[in-house]
């Protein structure tokens, strides 16, 4: 208590952090916090390599960074709420009649505005990190595009049909060099598809009478599974097909067999 | 306006307008005038119609439909009132306190009722119904995908099964909050008599009501193939069963066109005296926004179907690339609704959650205003988003970047959400009773739809994760995990004003963890065999998906079980629960000074508010 006789000084910023830094509920919820955020960075760290299918290309590189590095970005907010309704969650009280009044906070100031200021921040780190990937990637088909490989894919209900202009053949199945650049015209027959190689990490709407471009660049061998995303009538689900990106040699040797049953794929 | 009398039901007469058609009509004479409307229509337009002509059918069926809708309301007798106006009279004010139930028993839930409280129980039933038909079809997609290669059910099936649970469920949730709780709670928490349009109020339900049989006829016309977002070309190619699709959101568009007017009508101008904007509880601001937000954005969605409807009719061609048309043009119209729609669904659940919250913690709403501007921000922002459903569609990929921009910066605002709610729990020591469950069940399921959420609006990972398994599991995280989850909250906690009777607290828990745990194991199954590269709203898949199909389908049956055992909590609590006292939480909102039941006027004496209705706690030491 203090003197009367003495000044009463209010306590600094200093002692103030001290003071709450040493309380009980502090204390857990900041050990919470850190569980919280160690646990979702692992998950993200491992889940996500686990369950993505192999990455075939630069394109799916870039998406499996995304998803564990945003998994980690957000971890120490999502860390935060949580540790906060568990520190809650846990001092519960139970029973018919109602809990003591609880510390009257309407609001505080500081921490609306830092809470604010944080989630900008994260946001901005989020959308500066798309807008770099996608400049990124359009950069590179830019640059790509003279010496790129061109496949023209239809969707119709329901199959998949590809052609390569340059090699003049009509396939069925997607074939494609390794380290090659590759460009995708993409058009549909009847109703909306969408193009999904899934290895690829790349996706597009195939439309009717209006073509779509995407662009990939397969950096390593391996099978391909191509899908339908977009719903497009009764065997939406069967619209699918496989593929292989492979070695140069393999692939103008797989080129080279169409070409001698007259350029369409048996 | 009501013209009732603000006095004491038991010193009024109780009306007996025994001249009246009014007192004659009902559900069933609704009923009987629709069908008449329908089949009439149907047999006078098919006369000398080529019906092998897709055309023709769609037009029949269009017209019937929609007149099997005006046939009803003409039959239970919602265009009396309008009827009389046209001949420069109106009702009397006894058929006004007719048609507001007064001393009516149970049969005034089969009327053109205009009491608000009879308009929410109408429409809690309706919801009830709707998720129990929406969850059913949940339970049919999940056994299907149980293992890969199950013929369960044909393609076709499965494929409207996806497209009806689909719309069933949106609207179920967009009416999840502000139709019973909006409705019943809202009008007594802010000191209003009643709405401010009581004959729009009970039209906003019957017209709602009228959409379930036109939706429900899809069934019998072949069903649906183009999932609820009913994408053109793919909607000018199907069958008959599409009409009824088209139909039901027209129907529905005017339901909530009437019911948002109203809602916003009533808060601007009929709060008690003394309640402040800032002394408005953060339920009425939230399902103020939301409806707010509707009445906008449903227009478009209208729009839409309008347009889809005059393609398979009378060959314009909105949406028909081979004429000129575009699948763009609807995919635009469709979304400018669609992302403005989602948080329409899911502001009443949170704010019905924040109107919970301080009460079982006893502390006041950590910063109203900030909750406000979340709210506020998210409104704001949602018309801005729309095209983040669209990047991988071809359209304007040079507007990927700035909606992205938008997408990823309404996560501001939701933050703003969250720190809210966990302000409020800070420091507290919450009661945890039902109501209390959902809070902390919303914060967790919403956190893995927000954060999932992020990764979607991200170009780069869209382009992987678009059109896959995983947006499925996110948005239902939102949807379900979030907006469901928040009125089920308020649905525990406004059961005693409702009811009169508590909700069984065991069956309230059971449900609750099996519907929670059954949900996360679902979803999270969801979530893995999206980021495997499992597409959406298939059929069947490939062996690679299997465990994670059979982890999703477990949770599913798990969340049947948990919905479920709700149900009979809710049915054995209304029959025979515990009776429950006025105020059960020693609450401070309006809704919980008067007695059950609820009398018609709400209050004897008009309430005059002086402060905000969050003034619990102690001085912090």
């Amino acid at each position: 208590m203090a003197n009367h006789e003495e000044e009463v000084l209010a306590p600094t910023p200093g002692q103030r952090v001290g003071t709450f830094s040493k309380r009980k509920d502090v204390k857990r919820t900041f050990w919470l916090w850190l569980f919280f955020t160690i646990v979702f960075c692992v998950l993200g760290r491992i889940a996500y390599p686990h369950w993505m299918p192999p990455v075939l290309s630069k394109e799916m590189q870039g998406n499996e960074d995304i998803m564990i590095w945003f998994t980690v970005i957000s971890a120490p907010i999502a860390g935060i709420v949580l540790a906060v309704a568990m520190e809650s969650f846990l001092n519960m009280h139970r029973g018919d009649t109602p809990p003591e009044e609880g510390v009257a906070i309407r609001t505080n100031t500081p921490v609306v505005i830092i809470w604010t200021a944080g989630s900008v921040f994260f946001c901005i780190v989020a959308i500066v990190w798309g807008l770099v990937v996608m400049n990124t990637d359009a950069n590179k088909a830019a640059a790509d595009s003279a010496t790129a490989l061109t496949v023209d894919v239809t969707g119709a209900q329901w199959n998949w049909s590809f052609f390569y202009p340059a090699q003049n053949i009509h396939t069925h199945t997607l074939n494609l060099p390794v380290d090659q650049p590759v460009t995708f015209n993409v058009i549909s027959d009847d109703v909306n598809h969408s193009f999904w190689p899934v290895q690829l990490g790349v996706k597009v709407d195939a439309n009717r009478l209006a073509t779509t471009v995407i662009h990939a660049t397969p950096t390593k061998v391996g099978v391909l599974d191509v899908k339908c995303a977009e719903l497009c009538g009764l065997y939406h689900a069967y619209m699918e097909t496989s593929g292989q990106v492979e070695t140069s040699a393999d692939f103008t040797s797989w080129v080279s067999s169409i070409q001698a049953t007259g350029g369409v794929q048996q | 306006m009501t013209t009732l009398a603000h006095a004491p039901a038991s010193s009024r007469p109780i009306p007996n307008p025994k001249k009246s058609l009014i007192t004659r009509l009902h559900m069933g004479t609704g009923m009987v005038v629709g069908i008449i409307f329908c089949w009439g229509t149907y047999f006078a337009m098919k006369a000398g119609r080529d019906m092998t002509d897709s055309h023709n059918v769609n037009k029949v069926l269009l017209a019937s439909m929609l007149m099997w809708s005006f046939g009803f309301l003409v039959g239970i007798g919602a265009l009396i009132g309008p009827f009389r106006w046209l001949i420069g009279k109106d009702l009397t004010a006894e058929e006004q306190l007719y048609l507001a139930g007064d001393g009516q028993g149970v049969e005034r839930y089969f009327k053109y009722c205009t009491d608000h409280k009879v308009v929410g129980i109408q429409y809690l039933v309706g919801v009830m119904t709707m998720l129990g038909a929406g969850g059913t079809m949940a339970m049919m997609i999940r056994t299907n995908l149980a293992t890969p290669g199950s013929h369960f059910v044909n393609p076709n099936v499965y494929n409207s099964l996806v497209g009806l649970h689909g719309i069933t469920m949106i609207i179920a949730l967009i009416i999840v909050s502000t139709g019973p709780f909006g409705n019943y709670i809202m009008p007594i928490m802010i000191g209003a008599a009643d709405m401010a349009f009581p004959r729009l109020n009970a039209l906003s339900w019957w017209v709602l009501f009228t959409a379930i049989p036109v939706l429900c006829s899809a069934w019998f016309l072949g069903g649906i193939p183009t999932g609820w977002t009913a994408y053109a070309p793919l909607s000018d190619q199907a069958g008959p069963g599409m009409n009824a699709f088209l139909a039901t959101i027209i129907i529905f568009a005017l339901s909530t066109a009437v019911a948002g007017a109203n809602i916003t009508t009533t808060v601007i101008a009929m709060r008690a005296k003394g309640m402040k904007w800032n002394r408005v509880p953060i339920f009425v601001i939230g399902a103020t926004i939301s409806v707010a937000l509707a009445v906008p954005a449903f227009p478009t969605f209208m729009v839409a179907m309008i347009q889809t409807a005059m393609d398979r009719t009378i060959a314009t061609g909105f949406y028909d690339p081979n004429v000129g048309g575009s699948g763009w043009l609807y995919a635009n119209l469709f979304w400018i609704m669609g992302h403005p729609e989602v948080y329409v669904i899911l502001i009443p659940g949170v704010a019905a959650l924040m109107e919970i919250a301080p009460v079982f913690v006893r502390k006041p709403l950590f910063s109203y205003n900030a909750a406000i501007a979340g709210f506020a921000g998210i409104a704001g922002l949602s018309i801005l988003v729309w095209a983040h459903h669209m990047y991988m569609s071809g359209w304007m990929p040079a507007l990927n970047g700035p909606f992205m921009v938008t997408t990823e910066f309404i996560s501001v605002p939701t933050g703003l959400l969250f720190l809210v709610l966990i302000g409020t729990l800070w420091r507290g020591k919450p009661w945890m009773k039902l109501p209390m469950l959902s809070v902390y069940a919303f914060i967790w399921d919403f956190l893995i739809g927000g954060i999932t959420g992020i990764y979607l609006s991200d170009v780069p990972a869209d382009n992987y994760l678009h059109g896959s398994m995983y947006v499925t599991a996110h948005f239902h995280y939102t949807l379900m995990g979030a907006a469901l989850t928040g009125a089920i909250g308020g649905l525990a906690y406004w059961f005693p004003k409702m009811t009169g009777r508590m909700l069984n607290e065991r069956g309230g828990y059971i449900s609750f963890w099996l519907v929670q745990i059954g949900f996360n194991v679902l979803f999270l199954g969801m979530f893995l065999a999206g980021a495997e590269g499992q597409p959406r709203r298939v059929a069947d898949y490939a062996h690679l998906f299997a465990h994670a199909n059979l982890i999703s389908t477990i949770g599913a049956y798990s969340v049947g079980i948990g919905m479920l055992t709700l149900l009979w909590a809710i049915i054995h609590s209304a029959r025979s629960g515990v009776v429950a006292p006025m105020n059960p939480w020693g609450a401070k909102t309006l809704e919980w000074t008067v007695p059950y039941p609820v009398p018609l006027v709400n209050f004897d004496t008009p309430p005059v508010v002086t402060s905000d209705p969050y003034g619990y706690g102690r001085s912090a030491k």
